[in-house]
């Protein structure tokens, strides 16, 4: 029988990868995504030069870069703290994919380390290039650009090593499905289905999201990224700012869910008649809610300690916050059904009947 | 770099499953298990919906790390020589894990590669042409439909002649002419020696005319197991046979 001959793997991958499944296959499927939509890679490169060349002209971007060249310790704590934070989520996708990828049950190793200093390698060049050109196109000096890449460096590789400890290593890659609350049936589910639990879908995704792990992740970076002692900052104040940044992530994280999850209940309710406006009200009205709640308690509390201007600004941040949010998850949602026809199959019907 | 699959004894045990325990942080999944394959034996694993299977095939392949227990692929501990128990390995991930934005050709040069063989072994390919897949090679994944994913897997599993192959539900999907060829194929490798196989599946007529034994998983403990002698039985009994048999013995738990 004449069978197809495979080629060796294709050129442009160097051979010694080839016992590197995981970076082989990456290597691949970036090649094949550049063929594959070669003006969508090429338009999101125009827009990152774009927004290189904007950043780079802005004015303040030369004062502000000398400011984190003259002050070694913050440029030192941002620095780790953006690729410690980095770093851990690296590893835990690097985790997950061990569990779950069709890699996995390879004689070879995961690279989990290549993987992940080659891509902090590249997050590292980029901001070393941002600089340098910044230096090049006499927006800083020289002395000071060279200065605030190594103090960078010295921050990213502290930030990397910590993040890489902070991270406890999961033994089983357990899915994220506890965190969703079982939740009683309501008594005529049967007899009158509704729509409704449809909205904690995004709610469950959220409480994913800033589950306890990640959110004392992102306070401790915040908090670490404080210069405590250097400028007198108060300890309330140290509180106030963990307290305010768990609410942040709290609130976000709901956000973030509805946007996540919108193309997913879209996708699994597209062969039904459902609309597309009732789909948004009935997918996103349930995280309003409790951000809308979230929100309330954060303004009394506020308002409680004796801040009583908080609530003229306050009520004015939620009610723009709560805006925006509602119109990002309306929009995620409508993009979805638009995406995967929902509503399509009604509107085709009533065109039909008229 | 793990050594070249041989073609060892015929009833060498290619797998050794010992008092295994696993799960999900608190939710225990599997509790004692005891199992064991030779080489030229093909083992169908047996049990109701969310009884352990998929954990189990998991647990081999070395994608969940067991919480008690020990695992040995050809003699060797995948706790401590891991890379040289999956060397010996043939396991069908599942369909919708494959990468949808590498072509098939793609998928099997990267797992070549990753076995240490130069090119996809022929036998392969061949059954890529028995399986009409080969008209697919150059097409993404993404493209594909839940069968020739599932084509895909199963050629995946078989590349590079492991000694002990798994497979989950790995009929799903497959047309009935090219689950036939695969039916024919696993049990010729079988039938020559050059493997053992262990299928989870719930394709009872596969069970009864081409596994040599069969195991029911339920709770996550091994309830029953026929032999050779006993699936012959079954087979020549009128009427429902093992579907009958795998009721009764699923029947108390079930109630629970």
């Amino acid at each position: 029988m004449e069978v197809p001959q495979a080629s060796s793997l294709p050129t442009g991958i160097p051979r010694r990868l080839a016992r590197r499944p995981y970076v082989a296959a990456a290597l691949l499927q970036w090649r094949n995504t550049y063929q594959l939509r070669r003006a969508r890679v090429l338009t999101v490169a125009a827009l990152a030069l774009t927004l290189l060349v904007g950043l780079l002209a802005a004015p303040p971007t030369g004062p502000m870069l000398e400011w984190l060249a003259g002050n070694p310790v913050i440029t030192f704590a941002l620095s780790a703290g953006l690729f410690g934070l980095s770093a851990v989520r690296r590893q835990a996708r690097i985790q997950a994919d061990a569990v779950s990828s069709w890699l996995s049950a390879l004689p070879a190793t995961s690279s989990s380390l290549l993987r992940l200093a080659s891509r902090t390698a590249a997050q590292f060049l980029a901001a070393a290039v941002f600089v340098g050109l910044a230096a090049a196109v006499g927006r800083m000096t020289a002395p000071a650009a060279s200065q605030l890449v190594l103090i960078a460096a010295i921050g990213a590789v502290a930030g990397t090593l910590g993040g890489l400890r902070f991270i406890g290593r999961s033994a089983t890659g357990s899915p994220g499905w506890h965190y969703a609350g079982v939740r009683r049936a309501r008594r005529n589910w049967a007899s009158a289905p509704s729509l409704a639990p449809l909205s904690y879908w995004p709610l469950a995704k959220g409480r994913f999201f800033g589950r306890p792990k990640m959110t004392s992740r992102v306070v401790l970076l915040v908090l670490l990224s404080i210069p405590a002692g250097l400028h007198d900052v108060p300890g309330q104040v140290a509180i106030a700012v963990a307290a305010g940044c768990m609410t942040l992530v709290t609130l976000l994280a709901l956000s973030a869910a509805a946007v996540a999850t919108a193309g997913q209940a879209a996708r699994w309710l597209a062969p039904t008649p459902i609309r597309s406006w009732t789909f948004v009200s009935a997918f996103v009205w349930r995280v309003a809610l409790k951000q809308a709640a979230v929100l309330t308690v954060v303004i009394l509390l506020a308002c409680a300690v004796g801040y009583s201007q908080v609530l003229r600004t306050g009520v004015k941040a939620a009610v723009a916050f709560l805006a925006a949010s509602c119109f990002t998850a309306a929009a995620a949602c409508l993009w979805a059904a638009h995406q995967t026809g929902l509503g399509a199959a009604r509107r085709g019907f009533e065109r039909r009947k008229t | 770099m793990t050594e070249p699959v041989q073609n060892g004894d015929q009833r060498s045990p290619v797998l050794q499953v010992v008092s295994l325990h696993a799960g999900y942080d608190k939710l225990i999944v599997l509790s004692g298990v005891d199992l064991e394959l030779s080489r030229g034996e093909w083992l169908a694993l047996l049990g109701p919906n969310a009884s352990g299977k998929t954990t189990l095939l998991h647990c081999i392949a070395g994608m969940l790390v067991p919480s008690a227990g020990s695992i040995s692929i050809c003699g060797r501990s995948l706790r401590q020589d891991a890379l040289g128990a999956k060397g010996q390995l043939g396991f069908g991930c599942a369909p919708e894990r494959l990468p949808g934005l590498l072509t098939g050709r793609q998928c099997l040069e990267v797992y070549a590669a990753a076995k240490g063989l130069g090119t996809p072994d022929a036998g392969v390919l061949e059954l890529a042409e028995a399986f009409a897949f080969t008209a697919m090679l150059d097409r993404f994944v993404g493209s594909y439909s839940l069968g020739t994913r599932q084509k895909l897997a199963v050629l995946l599993a078989l590349l590079g002649e492991p000694a002990l192959v798994v497979l989950d539900e790995a009929f799903n999907g497959l047309d009935p002419a090219s689950a036939l060829v695969l039916k024919r194929h696993l049990r010729e490798r079988v039938t020559a020696g050059r493997c053992g196989v262990l299928l989870a599946t719930h394709a009872l007529d596969v069970v009864e005319r081409y596994s040599d034994r069969a195991v029911l998983l339920l709770e996550g403990r091994i309830a029953r197991q026929w032999g050779r002698e006993q699936l012959a039985a079954l087979r020549a009994m009128p009427g429902e046979g093992l579907e009958a048999a795998l009721a009764a013995a699923s029947a108390p738990s079930q109630s629970q």
